[in-house]
Formats: structure tokens, sequence, C-alpha cells
């Protein structure tokens, strides 16, 4: 399949910062940065069935990303609780939040570092 | 250096696929026997102690898909696939339960499994258990692991520490034992017998000529084609990736039809101190319930921690800079319904899918909460069950609402032990081989890793796993090699 | 009641009995009278129409007291304990199962009980023994799954959702310094049972008790004289201060089991018996479940409704710590309760 070509990077890593951002609004740009690569490396090692489906219901929140107010509907999308489609954004923050929590441990719950403001 | 790169030609008498707690034991009796044996692995070798065990890194280096891998279904249910030279010996729990004699009786009659008089699988197991160095911590235990100890003694339940494949300083505490995986025990075992080992190299598919398989495509760690071609080859690529190989090779049968997991559900508790011990787990299981429910603690690192209160971020996240206070437990269930791996022709990975039946939610509830009331019992402060809508538990009424907002759907379901899709026994209508794992319908195919379990034991499954290992193996020495 | 060195009270020289004249009442009033050692018995009568129908059956006994008034109400529970101390025993028996409005379960299974904790510990009464149920636990998640004695709780439906309230009123005022004891019976069968049970024998003799799906649901039962040995050991153990204890026969039976046995002690007591004839679907239990949740939710009571509801389910318990700690052993088990039960009943004018 062609799709297994494609870094998931370009469809993921956007949806994937916007949803750390609402998440973790205080989380450093950098580390946001690290965060999301971080997502779309494993996305790419995905099995093959799984990655497909993943990058197409990705697909849909990413373009709905580049339309005016499609963040809102994104987030009505992620509120309801269809099969797959609520699945993708629990990827991400499973994927993304056990990242923030193993490397820096006293991240607040809202990204801030307590050890470096202290 | 134990393991070598594969090569685009390669051959060997015995082709063993995957070396983990099937095939490195498969190999080692082979290769003992004086049988020319070639072991290929797709993972890489990982030294024990190259890694940090449960961090993400180790899931990136010896899991397969990063641990990403999951069995579709309302809900789906997470699970893991140690993908390394060693397999799920080198990242699991280490827990090790000998196969329970009435488990072992049902087996053989359900499932006609001949010549196989349990004690005799259970005298291998004496074996492996001196192999592998399975002994009991000598020195004290990790406080998260007292507190499901206390709180079952509170209760009066059943409970015991679990012996591990360890081995301690001299009455050293629990998190200072060292793991005797595979690749510190049958690996180099059966390579000083004479085995090859080889990493980094994917078997595709096999080629039958009838019923018989003559070669395996390989592809090498640099994407290039290979080929192995061998007389007898054993599949002990785990549960998913066996049968996977099996059907994308086009063996019909029953494989791939009767995946049977340990459903999982977890929570987090936190405590009045400091307990949290990221890099080790629990040696205390509660088998009160046993065998359709058995309570343990899981990896609680932060990043862990915070996945616990992933399902109900929106009230739990306040609790995640609190780690060093909690640590999270599991529930995990027998499950009566089942899954099936299901390949496609030129998709590289399975489809694996499975089915929760009610009276699995029913248990899957029953047992998140009866775990809860221990916790509390324990003395957890608070206890953050796993699941969307759940509320923070700190007292017996709120045990209540928390079973009643219960749904197996809105919970992370997991499971990290995968068997029985290839079950062995002379049963037509339910097996995938033959007492001795011979697959049926073929002449040189054998399987020998979780897939043939018949059932999903109820407990951690690998000493199950090595025994039958073992007794098929010699099984095939002593039969002159099957009937190729 | 069988004595392995464990220590036990004396009887009290006042025992208070609330629910005197209900079914498990009475079993208990009928043992009670006939211990010499426990010099007064106060019971309770829900009206005027109970006391009469109390008085009559225990007969003129100087010994004996009768009080009138509801347990739901404030001032009952003070009137009730009025005078007694510190070697009295409170036996709180009193208990709504089947309400003809859900409102009654809070009326008289919560606030009833927490009057009567309350009353209790003004008095200094020895000790207060709570009747709760099997309710507060739910049913088993699966057919061989068996309730501990320390389970946590999942409340079934209404009258599930009194006793656990019931329950934590008792634990609430243990807190607060009471000696309590909850016992914990499963369904319960045997002598004095009240006229609408009989529902139960005629369905049997008909060959139309619902049996559900295989029939193969574990349901833990209790003969009402088990009941009461259990009732009087937690009584007057010591060392039950603060627990609950389930209180069953010895094992669960199953569904079909329990119509076959009854079918045979019906059958031996000379009535006839058709053989068994209804059995529904799963799903029809479910239905009826459901129904009844939604029921229940808009404050309606459907008697039927509720039972055919919950013969879909297993709901067995372990006695052994029971036994363990109480000396409780059950001397009667399933056929010989029923016919004890049947012949009652006939003796009694009720017809099969």
């Amino acid at each position: 399949m062609a799709v297994r070509q494609f870094s998931a990077a370009p469809v993921v890593g956007t949806f994937a910062e916007r949803l750390l951002i609402a998440d973790l609004p205080d989380l450093q740009p950098q580390r946001r940065r690290e965060v999301v690569a971080f997502i779309a490396h494993r996305v790419d090692s995905l099995p093959s069935f799984t990655r497909f489906g993943v990058l197409a219901i990705g697909s849909v929140f990413h373009l709905l990303l580049a339309v005016p107010g499609g963040w809102g509907v994104a987030k009505a999308l992620m509120r309801l609780p269809l099969p797959f489609v609520s699945e993708y954004p629990r990827l991400m923050r499973s994927l993304g939040f056990a990242y923030v929590w193993e490397h820096w441990p006293s991240t607040s719950p809202t990204g801030a570092d307590l050890e470096v403001s202290a | 250096m134990i393991a070598h790169a594969a090569t685009s030609s390669m051959e060997a008498d015995v082709l063993v696929i995957g070396s983990g707690a099937g095939g490195a034991t498969t190999a080692t009796v082979l290769a003992e026997a004086g049988l020319d044996v070639l072991v290929v692995e797709e993972g890489n070798w990982v030294e024990q102690g190259a890694v940090v065990p449960f961090s993400l890194d180790q899931m990136d280096q010896q899991y397969r898909a990063g641990g990403v891998t999951v069995a579709l279904g309302m809900p789906s249910i997470a699970y893991t696939e140690g993908r390394c030279a060693g397999g799920g010996t080198e990242v699991n729990s280490g827990l090790y339960w000998r196969p329970p004699g009435e488990l072992l009786e049902r087996w053989r009659r359900d499932f006609k499994i001949r010549d196989f008089e349990p004690d005799d699988l259970l005298s291998i197991a004496d074996e492996v258990e001196t192999a592998i160095d399975v002994q009991l911590v000598p020195g004290g235990y990790s406080a998260p692991s007292e507190m499901l100890r206390d709180g079952a003694a509170a209760l009066g339940w059943q409970h015991a520490e679990v012996p591990r494949w360890m081995t301690y300083p001299k009455g050293a505490d629990a998190a200072k034992g060292e793991r005797q995986s595979m690749t510190r025990t049958y690996l180099p075992r059966a390579v000083n017998a004479g085995a090859r080992l080889v990493t980094g190299c994917r078997v595709d598919r096999l080629v039958l000529d009838g019923a018989k398989a003559t070669a395996a495509l390989t592809t090498l760690a640099d994407g290039t084609p290979g080929r192995i071609t061998f007389r007898h080859v054993f599949v002990c690529a785990g549960a998913i990736q066996s049968p996977a190989l099996l059907q994308r090779s086009g063996v019909h049968g029953h494989i791939g039809r009767t995946l049977a997991v340990h459903p999982t559900v977890k929570l987090a508790a936190r405590f009045a101190d400091e307990l949290n011990v990221p890099d080790d787990v629990p040696v205390h299981q509660v088998k009160e319930f046993a065998p359709h429910l058995s309570f343990g603690g899981s990896a609680s690192n932060p990043g862990l921690v915070a996945l616990s209160l992933l399902d109900q971020w929106s009230t739990f996240r306040q609790q995640v800079t609190d780690w060093k206070r909690m640590s999270v437990y599991y529930a995990a269930i027998t499950s009566e319904g089942r899954g099936r791996v299901m390949s496609f022709p030129r998709m590289k990975d399975p489809v694996v899918t499975y089915r929760l039946t009610h009276r699995d939610r029913e248990l899957l509830r029953s047992g998140l909460a009866r775990l809860t009331l221990l916790m509390l019992e324990a003395g957890a402060q608070e206890v953050f069950p796993s699941f969307k809508g759940a509320p923070a538990v700190r007292t017996r009424r709120d045990v209540a609402t928390m079973q009643q907002a219960f749904r197996a759907s809105k919970a992370t379901v997991m499971t990290v032990h995968l068997c029985s899709t290839v079950p062995m026994g002379e049963v037509t209508e339910r097996c995938g081989a033959d007492s001795f794992g011979l697959v049926h319908g073929l002449r040189n195919v054998h399987v020998n890793d979780a897939s043939l379990l018949p059932t999903a034991p109820g407990v951690n499954p690998q000493a199950s796993v090595m025994a039958f290992a073992i007794r098929n193996a010699r099984h095939f020495v002593s039969t002159g090699g099957s009937r190729a | 009641m069988p004595d392995r060195a464990i220590e036990r009270w004396a009887a009290p020289h006042t025992t208070v009995v609330t629910g005197a004249n209900g079914w498990l009442g009475r079993a208990l009033v009928h043992r009670l009278l006939a211990d010499p050692g426990r010099a007064r018995l106060r019971l309770l009568a829900h009206s005027t129409a109970d006391a009469a129908a109390l008085r009559q059956f225990v007969g003129a006994r100087e010994r004996v007291e009768i009080v009138i008034g509801d347990v739901a109400r404030a001032d009952t529970a003070r009137r009730l304990l009025y005078g007694v101390h510190a070697d009295a025993d409170v036996l709180h028996t009193a208990g709504i199962i089947h309400p003809s409005s859900v409102r009654q379960f809070t009326e008289v299974n919560v606030n009833g009980t927490r009057h009567v904790t309350e009353a209790a510990i003004d008095a200094g009464v020895r000790r207060m023994v709570h009747v709760s149920s099997n309710s507060p636990f739910g049913t088993n998640p699966h057919r061989d799954d068996t309730f501990r004695a320390d389970e946590p709780f999942n409340p079934y439906l209404g009258y599930g959702k009194s006793k656990m309230l019931g329950e934590i009123a008792v634990a609430e005022a243990a807190a607060a310094g009471l000696d309590t004891a909850i016992v914990r019976p499963p369904w319960f069968y045997g002598p004095f049972q009240p006229p609408r049970q009989t529902t139960f024998f005629r369905l049997v003799r008909a060959g139309k008790f619902p049996v559900i799906g295989k029939g193969d649901q574990r349901r833990s039962m209790v003969y009402v004289d088990n009941l009461v040995d259990g009732l009087l050991a937690a009584e007057l153990t010591p060392a039950a201060k603060g627990n609950g204890y389930w209180i069953a026969d010895a094992r669960a039976y199953t569904v079909d089991e329990i119509v076959e046995t009854v079918g045979r002690a019906l059958t031996d007591e000379g009535l006839s018996v058709k053989p068994p004839a209804t059995r529904l679907p799963v799903l029809a239990a479910r239905i009826a479940e459901t129904g009844d949740r939604v029921l229940q939710a808009v404050g309606v009571y459907q008697q039927q409704l509720h039972v055919l509801g919950e013969m879909g389910h297993t709901i067995a318990c372990d006695i052994s710590r029971s036994t363990a700690e109480l000396g409780y052993e059950p001397r009667v088990e399933l056929y010989d309760g029923m016919r004890r039960s049947i012949r009652w009943c006939l003796e009694n004018g009720l017809e099969l």
C-alpha cells in the first residue's frame, strides 16, 4: 500500500500539536515539538492496518484544522462516543502524555515544569 | 557475540522462527540433541539493562510497533508483543507460575492431547525452574507490593508472593533482581550447543510444496529479500505472528480463530507516603478469585501513572504531580470471549480482533471493584479507576458509585498475555496443531509457542509455554523428526 | 448451636425486636420465647392490627411487651427503647422488601435503621444486630462466582440501595461507639411465611415457575431457622463486633435444582405437581430487569417484574467466615426445609 511510504508527520503532527496546546498550554514549545516528533515516529511504526486507519482518521482531523471553525468541530467530534474516531485523539494523548511525564516527571497538569519554577 | 546478522541465503536442518520463550527452549533442546539449528529473530539483540525497564525507549527497541498494537473490538484491547532476541521474556514482569494441575487435566481432556501426563509436564517445569533461577525475593519487598499484600490480608483474600526468574545479590531487595530472560539463559545455551542465531531478519512466508514446507522467504534488516531452506521448521513467533505467518503461507485450518487473552483493567491508588517504584513491578498477586480473576501490580513510572489517569483526565489530572505517592494496579480476568488473527494479501501485519462477552464485562467490573476495595483496605487515600466517567473513590459508598458507572466500553482494556491461536490437540474441529505442535495437515511445520496453549491459563503463561515447548521438542527428537 | 471454644455472652435481660410480626420476626420471636434466659422481650409491631396479631401469636405472657409504631417515624425507636439500658440487645429485622411505593425503601430501610441506631446509642444497649441482605452487593459477575465475607457495594436497584445505606448507617453508628453486628441473609424460605409467598409454591405445582435459560444460575437460600441460628450467634458472640456475616444454607442451589427439589417436596407432602414447563430465554429476564429499573427510577415498584428480572442472575455467598467466627452451622437444607415449610403452610390453612 502506498500509504506505507509516507511519514505520518504531516498528517498527524499539526493535529497533535493543536491537541497538546489545548491539553497542556504551559508546555514549553521546544518540549512540545519533541513530543510531536515522538508521536509521529510512533505512528510510523504502527502495524500496517492500524497505521492506515490512524492516518485515514488523522487526515479528517488534519483537514478540519485547515478550515475556519474546524477546531471547534474537531472538539465536538472528539466528545462523541464514536468507535475508532474517538480512539484517534486518545492515541495522540496516550503517546504524548506518556512521553511528557516519563521525560519530565515534574510537569504540572497544564504542562508547566514545576521544578523549574520552584 | 551470540547473535549475527542474517544473509540472503541460509540453510539449516531445522529452522526456528522466533527466539522467545518457545523458540529459545526449542532451539536448545534440538541443538543439544545434535541437530543443526538456525534461529531467526525479527528484532534485535538488546542486553538486559541497556534500556530502562518499562520505558518508552524499551517499547521502541524491544516491542513490536513501539508497543502500540491493538485488537479491534468494542472496546478495543491494547496488547503488547515482544520483538527482540528473547522476545517477551526480556520485557515482562518475570513472574513465574507453574501451570495448575487441574488446568492441564482439563486441556488434556477437552482437547484430547495424547501421550500427555500433567505430572510429566510439571517435572519439566522443575528443570526450567532451575535453568532460569526461579526464586522468591531474598530481601525486602517494594512498598507497592506490600500494599497489595496488606489489602488482601485485611480482607482475608488469598494472596501470595510469586517467584520470578531473577538472580539477586546476596539478600538483596526486590528491585535488585537480574532478570534471567532468554538472552541470559537458553539462547547462550543453544548457541553453545551449536545453534546459530541471526537477528534483524523477518520471515515473510513459508514456501509450501503440498504438505511440506521447503523454504522461508525473508526480509533482512536493510530491506533486501532472503531465503532460508530447511528440512523442518518450528514457528515460535508468538500467538499473533505465528498464525499470521501460517496464514500468509496459505496454511488453512484452525489457525488464528481462537485468540484467548487475559483482559485487564487498571486503577491508580494514592497513599499517604511516597511509595512509587518506577522500574519494578510488585511480586504479590491476589488469587482469591482464581482462575476467573487475578489482581496484581503494574509498572508505575510517572508516564504510566499519567496514562492511568488519562481516561478521566478532566477530573483526575490534578493527581499527576503526586505520582510519587501513587502506584498502578490491575485486575485481570480469564475471558469467555475470543478473538481472531487475520492476515490479508499484501498486508505485512495481521488484523486482530477480540470480542468480550457479557460475562467478561461483568467480571471486569467486579474485578476492578474488588481491587478498589482492596486498595482502600490497604490504606489508599484515594483510588482512580481507569475508565471514562470514573469517580475518584475514597469510601465504600464511592465503590458502589464506581461499579454502577463502569462500562467495559469506556475503560482502557489491555492484555499482556496472548494465547490459543493454534490450539494443540486431536480434536479436529478445535485444534490447529496436533498433540505435539505439528500443524494439522502438514508434515514438517511445527508451532511451539503460546499459540499452542488451548486456552489462556489464568496465570502468567511463560512457564506453561516453556514446559510445553521443551516437551514437544523432545518428542520431535525422540521420534526421529516427524514424518517428513 | 455447636460451640467450638468461641466465647459467648449470656442472653441479655431484655431483648428488643423490630419487625416482630414479620416472617423472620415471628420465627425469631418463636425461638426467643423458648429461651427462659431472656427475661423480657420488647417487640415492635407496625400497627394496631399487627400488634393484635402478634399478641395472639405470643399468647398472654407478661414477659412480652408489645410497642406499636412505624420504625420510619423518628419517635418510634425512642419509645421502643425507653427504659432500656445496658443489659439489652436490639435485633433489628424491620424492613421493607416489596413496597407499595419506592419511597418506602428510604423511609423504612434507611431512615428507620438510622432512628434505631441513634436510639440504641442513647440507650447504651449492649449490642445491635442489623438484618441486611445480599442486595447491597448486587449479583455475582458469573455463574461460578461467590460473594466473600467482605465485598464492594453494588446495590441492586431500589431495595439494594436502601439496604446499602442502612449498612452504612450501622457502620457510622459503630464508628460512633455502638457495638454492632450485621447479618446478611439471601433468599429465605420456611415457616411463618406471609400469604403472598404461597405464589411460589403454586407456580411450582402448576409447572409454571419461570426458569431462565439453562436454569444453572446459582442462588443461595436460607431456611428461616438457620437464619435465626445465625442471627442469635451474631448477637451473642463478642468477637462479631463491627462485622458483617453471610447467613445461608451450606451451599447455593441452581434454579433447576430449586424447582426440582420443591416439586419433590410438594409431592412427598401429598400435593400434585406438574412437570416444570416454563423456560424463558435469558433475554426475557434482561427485559424484565430493564423494565424493573425503569419503573423504579420513576418511583414505581412492580413485584413480579422485579422477581423475574432477578431470576436470571446468580446470587451466591460463602458462609465460611460465619462458621469460623460465629460457629454458625446451617442445620436444615433445601428438601427438608421445603417440606417443613409446606407442612407449616397446610397446617396454618394456607392454600398451595
